[in-house]
This record gives structure tokens, C-alpha cells and sequence, in this order.
């Protein structure tokens, strides 16, 4: 006969269930960032002895020849990011939200969906090549209009690198972000819309002033996304640039890892990992606590 | 039902008509295949461009020789397989993991430059002992019955190969050498001729230029790399004697006055390889100067330019001459100089001696301590014996011919082999004295990374040359308090040395001003 389970047995059974998950998470998770926490405080080289030396790693990051640099770059690649993700994707997730027909409406998302299918390198070799690349497309329609010298090598030049960099996905109509969007926007009652157009409001009005505080949610959590993602990501500078020419493009998650990898001071890269830590919690806490989501600011409005 | 089995049916069909052959299918070629089954060890091998089965640069016929020697030496020795792996040797990543975790071929191609920034860990073994001991495979009264040394045929620049500690931790297999390939169509039609001296080799380019084509194809890390030692070497070439500081006694014989780490350390210490050495100041002005007849972006299609004849020179190495001799699309004439001379009319430090060359050893073979990991004592290792066999075995005569000639590429290093005729060119370079310094390889792998960016920017002016020099003093001087805190090194052993040359650097001007 099949015993019913006690409140003290479920939350047994419970934690049971949950314990190999977080055992995995603390191994490979928790633990690392421990253990690098604790290793940027040596000068640790791979198979070398490592030898502790306090916050010199710390100290040395700060008269670090790409400090500011990099974290120029990065707060660059940031803003035109966040520009990007709060305007591009918002503005054609209500062109399509618009459109009379749902037969439409589910194309238009499929088709503005598909570019995501493509790995993300992949898209930015082709960029690499066939937009930015000697004989690319750049460059051959300078060629055919006659402005020969206007061509260079965009991603090596160092007056047109980081445009290049950040211009490389454009229109940046692609991808899930686009659906976030549409979620919130098809997520707003339709009497709000009846009751805004009572009111007067229409076309671009009504856009900023009833769709856009009501996607607060969803651009908050975007921008929250971007902001990680802009501060951990390298993996776009690594494949397109090595972060050069010079450190033009240089982020620090890039030099992190080079001073890990290629250069093998971990206890160093380990000090970049921690402030990189310190600096992206602090960034998330300023995002929760000053953004407003659409939820607190219709509570805010009763 | 029958609709989707013959979907089924058409689409396997058509998957097993387009299966793509091997060409090099062991049973194609002959070559019986050897497994590692049953056997007590296997020898991974990473052999770098001599890879079996593979087409260097995608020309010729795919490579057949090292697995011939190999399946040879499996006969002579049935408790050894020997396993040919790609390795992506040149990346610091690959080699620092593999090695750290004992995980790396047991025989690898590295440039042992870069195994020198790791010889105080244990990750490879030194191939003295063995070097200075008969080759086995070696019959009675020929060269290396007496030591294994005497069958290497560029002797002194495979000894050069010494790390700094004194040790030699790579087989020089083969050799390579830099030289100017030029179109002689080109040439012939411009009516220039092969430049003797720089300013006859910038005349040459400004005239290329002139109608319309790229004078030289150079990149990046070669202007860093080949053209920073060359252009430092007739600069410095005079004074050099005066700035040798450390005499060791290995490597001085046929490096003589070769500047190390801790060398350079010390004499940046003095002022040397500052904005207040006018030396260092005019090496950079050269190479900036030469950049304006190099490709806009410095990391273009090189073949391709050549090939097409939109270019009429190339710095490259002999492995080119693979390229040119195989590729049909080359229909012109060609031709290889080398570096032509600085006179004191270009620069008034350079007195116009002989360019030398840079490096010369081709393919690096090193074994790594995954070779004695059956008793994980070098002493006792049977597998560590069977891999110094393989190499011992390799450099005969006639299996050195078989793998090193089956490709125009390098030349072989091995006494008795004589390269192919093509590559001639080259064996004269390589008759010249070797370059004093490798900037690119001196340091640890941060200051190479600076430094060859900062020159990339410099030349392609994305920095002043204000902000260039600054650049490289913050880097040397890291670089240096790098290297004296991680190798233990005393630098005031040299004042001594420093005090010694100053006879020697007394007829110089426009010396450092000091720290």
C-alpha cells in the first residue's frame, strides 16, 4: 500500500533531488571561483611554484598597460550594445505585433528568428571575410564607385576597428531578443490599447507611451543580459582581432585569458576574473535597483 | 510505406555514391597498417609539416615517407607503435595544458624557443647525453659512429639551438632560411635587377610602386620576428662587442655574441633600449620608413597576391619554394635574394656588413616527459629509449632523405643528404653568421605580445613613435623584472664584464646616456 509522504519526507526528498544538481554546481562552479578568489593571490604560473604574494596581482592590474584601454572598450561595446538591444529588436518586434494578419505575424517570426541558427562564430567569420575581408564587399563597392583609396583592411586599421566590430551584425534585426519583446508586448491587454486610443493616442505616441513602459520587464532584463554578456564576452575580439590592432581592441576578458593561457600567469588572470566579478555584481545591483520593471511601475501609477 | 523506403533506398545510395575516396587509403599505397594493438608502447609523434597522409599547402601528392620510416622501426622494434597526431603546437594553450597534465605527444616540433620559457618545470628532456653518445643505427667509421653530433650537418647552428641553462632540448631535423622571392618578369620589365645594398633595394620598391603594384608582401609577425633582428643586427653590428657581456662556453662558440634575456636585462638597465638610445630610436625609424611599401592591411592573402603578380616581391621562407615549383597557376619566372646590406649612407650607425641570418633550425623535434611515463624515471624508461631510438633511427642518411626531400621545403640537416637542388639558394644564406638577438622569443610570451602589437601599430600608424617608445620602456622594463624574479637571476655579476668592454665601446658616439 503506498504510504502518502509527510511534509518532513517531501522536503526530504526534496533536497535529495536537488543535492546532485548543486553538487555539480558547487564543483564546477562554486568551487573555481573560490579557488581562483584564492589563486589571485599568488604569482602562479602553470607547473611552475607558485608563491604568495598578497594583492600584487592586484596592484599590478591597476598599472596595467590596457587597463584603461580595455575597459574603455568595453564600456563602448556596452553602451552601443545596450543601444542597440533597447531600440533595434523593440522596434521590429512591434512592426510585426502590428501587422493585421497572424499568418504574417508567425512568419515574420520565424523568419527574424532563423539567423540564430547560425553558431554565432560562424556569422562573424563570414562578416570577417565577406564584408570586411581585402576582396570583400566593403571594399569591392569602394573599388567599383572609384574610391580605390578609401579601402582598407577594416578589422586592422586602427581608425575603423571598433566600428567594425560593433557594426558587425547589422541591421541586429536577428535573434530572440526580438521575441522577448514580442512576449511583452503581446502580453499587454488589449483594453489598455481600447483605452489609449479613446484617449487620442496613436502611431508613435502610443508606442512611447503605453508599449514601451509596458516591455520595462522585458529591457530590463536585456539590458541586465547585455551587460553580463558585454563584460564577460572576449569571444567575438578573439576570433576577429586578438583584441589589435595594438590593444585598440582590447577587452579584459581577453588579456584574463591571455594571461592565463598563452602568457601562464593564472594568479593574474585570476585578479582580472575577481575585479571583472566585483565589477559586473555591482552593475546588476545598480540595473535591479534603479531600472524600473513594467510590474513596479504600473504599482508605482495605482 | 513503399514511398519511404524508397526515399530511404534513393537517399543511401546516394550517400554511398558521394563518399568521398581516400586516395591515401594504406591498402592504395601499399603500406601494410600498423596498429598500436599488442604493442607495450606507442610514441605519439607530432611531426609537424611531415605529417603522413596529409598534402602540404594542398599541392603534390599526399606524404608517404615518415610512415615508411616508421613502419620500419615497428619491425625493428615490435613493442613500439608509433602514432602520427596533428598538434597545434603553435599555440601556447595547446602545449601549456597538454604538457601540464602529462597528456602531450611524447615527440613533438616546437619551436624550441618557446620551450625554453619552460625548461625549469621538467616538461622536457634534455637530449645531451644522448647527442654526445654514438648513434647506434650508425655503421662503424661513418659520422655519428662516434657521437651523434657529428651527422648533423649544419653543426653550429643546430648547437646554437642550447637553451639558455647550457641544454640542448631539440633535434635540429632540418633547416629553413628567409629570402626574397621576386617575379623575374616583373623584375625584367621595370628593368631592375637583384638589389646589392638597401638603397638600391628602396629604389627598387619606390619604381614597383610607381606602376602600380605591391613592392613587397610582408606581414606582421615576420616585420616583428625576421625584420626587427636583421635591421637590429646593422645597427648595433659594431658596437655589439662591446655589449656582449656573457661568455658562455657552450654557446658561445657558435653563437658568438649572442644576447640573452638576462643579458638585455642588464644592459636596458644602462639605457640601452630606450628613447635615450639612439640606436634603438633609428631601428624603429627604418622599419617605418621600409612600411610604406608593404600591403595596406598587413594581413592579406599572400599567396594569392604573389601567384596573380599583383605583388613582385615576397619575404618568405624556403618552404615557399614548395608553393612555386608545385602551384600551376605560377607561370612566371622567379627568383630569391637575400636581405641586401645597410651602408652608412642610409643610416649612420649601420657600416654596411653582411646581412645575417636568423635562425636557421627548420623543424624542432623535442621529447616531453610523457616519454618516460612508464616508470616516470628517465633512467629506467624503456619507452623514453624507444623514442631517443626512433629519432636516432630517423636521421639516417636515407630516412632523412625520404622525409625531408619528399616535400622543397627545408633542408636536410643530416651529413650524407643533400638537398633538393632548388633550395641551393638557401644553403648559401645559411653559410653566413647568425643574428645576435631574437627579439620576438628573448622575453616571456606578454612582452612578445606587446611588443608585436605596439610595432604593428606603430608602422601602421596608429600610435606616434613618442608613444611607440613608451611602449616598449614599460615593456622591456616588466619584461625584465619578469625574467630576473622568475629565473632567480643576479644581473651585478655583469658590471664586471660591463666595466671590462668599456675599451671597446669607447670609439663609439651616441651612446645610451645611462639609467
Amino acid at each position: 500500500m503506498a504510504r502518502k509522504f509527510s511534509g518532513k519526507d517531501s522536503s526530504l526528498v526534496m533536497y535529495a533531488m536537488l543535492t546532485p544538481t548543486f553538487g555539480l554546481l558547487a564543483v564546477f562552479s562554486l568551487v573555481p571561483f573560490l579557488w581562483a578568489f584564492a589563486t589571485s593571490f599568488y604569482d602562479y604560473e602553470v607547473g611552475g611554484e607558485s608563491k604568495f604574494i598578497g594583492l600584487a596581482n592586484y596592484v599590478e592590474y591597476l598599472h596595467d598597460p590596457t587597463l584603461f584601454s580595455s575597459f574603455g572598450n568595453m564600456f563602448f561595446l556596452m553602451c552601443f550594445g545596450l543601444m542597440v538591444v533597447t531600440t533595434a529588436p523593440l522596434i521590429i518586434a512591434k512592426l510585426i505585433f502590428s501587422l493585421r494578419s497572424e499568418r504574417a505575424r508567425y512568419l515574420y517570426r520565424v523568419l527574424f528568428l532563423i539567423p540564430i541558427v547560425v553558431p554565432g562564430v560562424a556569422g562573424m567569420m563570414i562578416w570577417q571575410g565577406m564584408i570586411y575581408g581585402d576582396s570583400g564587399f566593403l571594399n569591392e563597392l569602394l573599388r567599383s564607385i572609384g574610391r580605390d583609396d578609401l579601402t582598407r583592411g577594416w578589422l586592422t586599421d586602427p581608425r575603423t576597428v571598433m566600428w567594425a566590430i560593433v557594426f558587425m551584425g547589422f541591421p541586429f534585426a536577428g535573434g530572440i531578443n526580438i521575441l522577448i519583446y514580442y512576449a511583452g508586448l503581446a502580453g499587454i491587454s488589449e483594453s489598455v490599447h481600447e483605452a489609449a486610443e479613446l484617449d487620442g493616442a496613436r502611431g508613435i505616441r502610443k508606442f512611447l507611451r503605453i508599449d514601451v513602459p509596458l516591455v520595462l520587464s522585458q529591457i530590463k532584463l536585456l539590458t541586465i543580459l547585455t551587460v553580463i554578456g558585454t563584460v564577460q564576452g572576449f569571444e567575438g575580439m578573439f576570433i576577429l582581432t586578438k583584441g589589435g590592432p595594438g590593444f585598440k581592441t582590447m577587452v579584459p576578458g581577453l588579456w584574463m585569458y591571455m594571461n592565463a593561457f598563452s602568457f601562464q600567469r593564472m594568479g593574474y588572470a585570476c585578479a582580472i576574473g575577481v575585479i571583472l566579478f566585483l565589477l559586473i555584481l555591482t552593475l546588476t545591483i545598480l540595473n535591479m535597483r534603479y531600472l524600473r520593471s513594467s510590474e513596479e511601475l504600473t504599482a508605482e501609477s495605482a | 510505406m513503399l514511398r519511404s523506403l524508397s526515399l530511404a533506398l534513393i537517399l543511401g545510395l546516394a550517400t554511398w555514391a558521394l563518399w568521398p575516396r581516400d586516395a591515401a587509403a594504406p591498402e592504395a599505397n601499399g603500406i601494410a597498417p600498423s596498429s598500436g594493438r599488442n604493442r607495450k608502447y606507442t610514441l605519439r609523434f607530432a611531426p609537424g609539416l611531415y605529417m603522413p597522409d596529409r598534402r602540404p599547402m594542398d599541392l603534390g601528392t599526399p606524404l608517404q615517407g615518415l610512415k615508411k620510416v616508421a613502419a620500419a622501426f615497428e619491425r625493428l622494434y615490435p613493442d613500439t607503435h608509433i602514432e602520427f597526431t596533428e598538434a597545434p603546437v603553435g599555440s601556447r594553450e595547446y602545449l601549456v595544458t597538454q604538457l601540464a597534465a602529462d597528456q602531450a605527444p611524447e615527440i613533438l616540433n616546437v619551436n624550441v624557443e618557446d620551450v625554453w620559457q619552460d625548461v625549469q618545470k621538467g616538461w622536457y628532456v634534455g637530449l645531451d647525453k644522448y647527442l654526445e653518445q654514438p648513434n647506434p643505427f650508425v655503421p662503424k667509421g661513418q659520422p655519428g659512429s662516434r657521437q651523434w653530433w657529428d651527422q648533423f650537418k649544419y653543426e653550429a647552428l643546430s648547437r646554437g639551438k642550447a637553451a639558455p641553462d647550457g641544454k640542448m632540448y631539440c633535434l635540429t631535423f632540418d633547416m629553413v632560411e628567409t629570402g626574397i622571392f621576386y617575379n623575374k618578369d616583373i623584375f625584367r620589365t621595370l628593368g631592375l635587377k637583384e638589389p646589392k645594398d638597401w638603397p638600391e633595394f628602396m629604389a627598387a620598391q619606390e619604381k614597383i610602386q610607381k606602376a602600380g603594384l605591391i613592392p613587397l608582401l610582408l606581414g606582421n609577425v615576420e616585420v616583428a620576428d625576421w625584420g626587427m633582428d636583421l635591421i637590429f643586427d646593422q645597427v648595433y653590428g659594431e658596437l655589439l662587442p662591446g655589449m656582449n657581456l656573457h661568455k658562455d662556453p657552450v654557446r658561445e662558440e657558435t653563437l658568438a655574441g649572442y644576447l640573452d634575456w638576462d643579458e638585455i636585462a642588464f644592459l636596458y638597465g644602462k639605457g640601452f633600449f630606450t628613447r635615450r638610445d639612439p640606436r634603438f630610436v633609428e631601428t624603429f625609424r627604418i622599419l617605418k620608413e621600409w612600411r610604406r611599401y608593404w600591403p595596406k592591411a598587413m594581413v592579406t592573402d599572400y599567396v594569392k597576391q604573389f601567384v596573380t603578380q599583383k605583388a613582385a616581391m615576397w619575404w618568405s621562407g624556403s618552404w615557399t619554394v614548395n608553393r612555386l615549383m608545385r602551384d600551376p597557376d605560377v607561370t612566371f619566372d622567379w627568383g630569391v635574394f637575400y636581405l641586401p646590406p645597410i651602408p652608412r649612407v642610409s643610416c649612420r650607425f649601420a657600416d654596411g656588413h653582411q646581412q645575417v641570418v636568423i635562425g636557421g633550425a627548420g623543424t624542432q623535434f623535442e621529447v616531453t616527459k610523457t616519454a618516460f611515463n612508464d616508470t616516470h624515471d628517465p633512467a629506467t624508461s624503456v619507452k623514453l629509449k624507444r623514442a631517443i631510438a626512433f629519432l636516432q633511427d630517423l636521421t639516417l642518411p636515407q630516412n632523412t632523405d625520404r622525409v625531408v626531400n619528399e616535400i622543397v621545403a627545408f633542408l636536410p640537416n643530416i651529413v650524407g643528404t643533400e638537398p633538393n637542388p632548388s633550395l641551393m639558394p638557401f644553403h648559401e644564406f645559411l653559410k653566413r653568421p647568425c643574428s645576435k638577438t631574437k627579439w620576438l622569443y628573448t622575453f616571456d610570451l606578454r612582452f612578445n605580445e606587446i611588443y608585436r602589437r605596439m610595432l604593428e601599430l606603430f608602422l601602421n600608424d596608429g600610435i606616434s613613435e613618442d608613444e611607440f617608445l613608451t611602449w616598449m620602456e614599460s615593456n622591456l622594463r616588466t619584461a625584465s623584472e619578469t625574467v630576473v624574479r622568475r629565473k632567480n637571476l643576479d644581473l651585478s655579476k655583469f658590471e664586471s664584464a660591463w666595466e671590462a668592454n668599456a675599451v671597446l665601446r669607447a670609439r663609439f658616439r651616441e651612446l645610451p646616456s645611462g639609467p
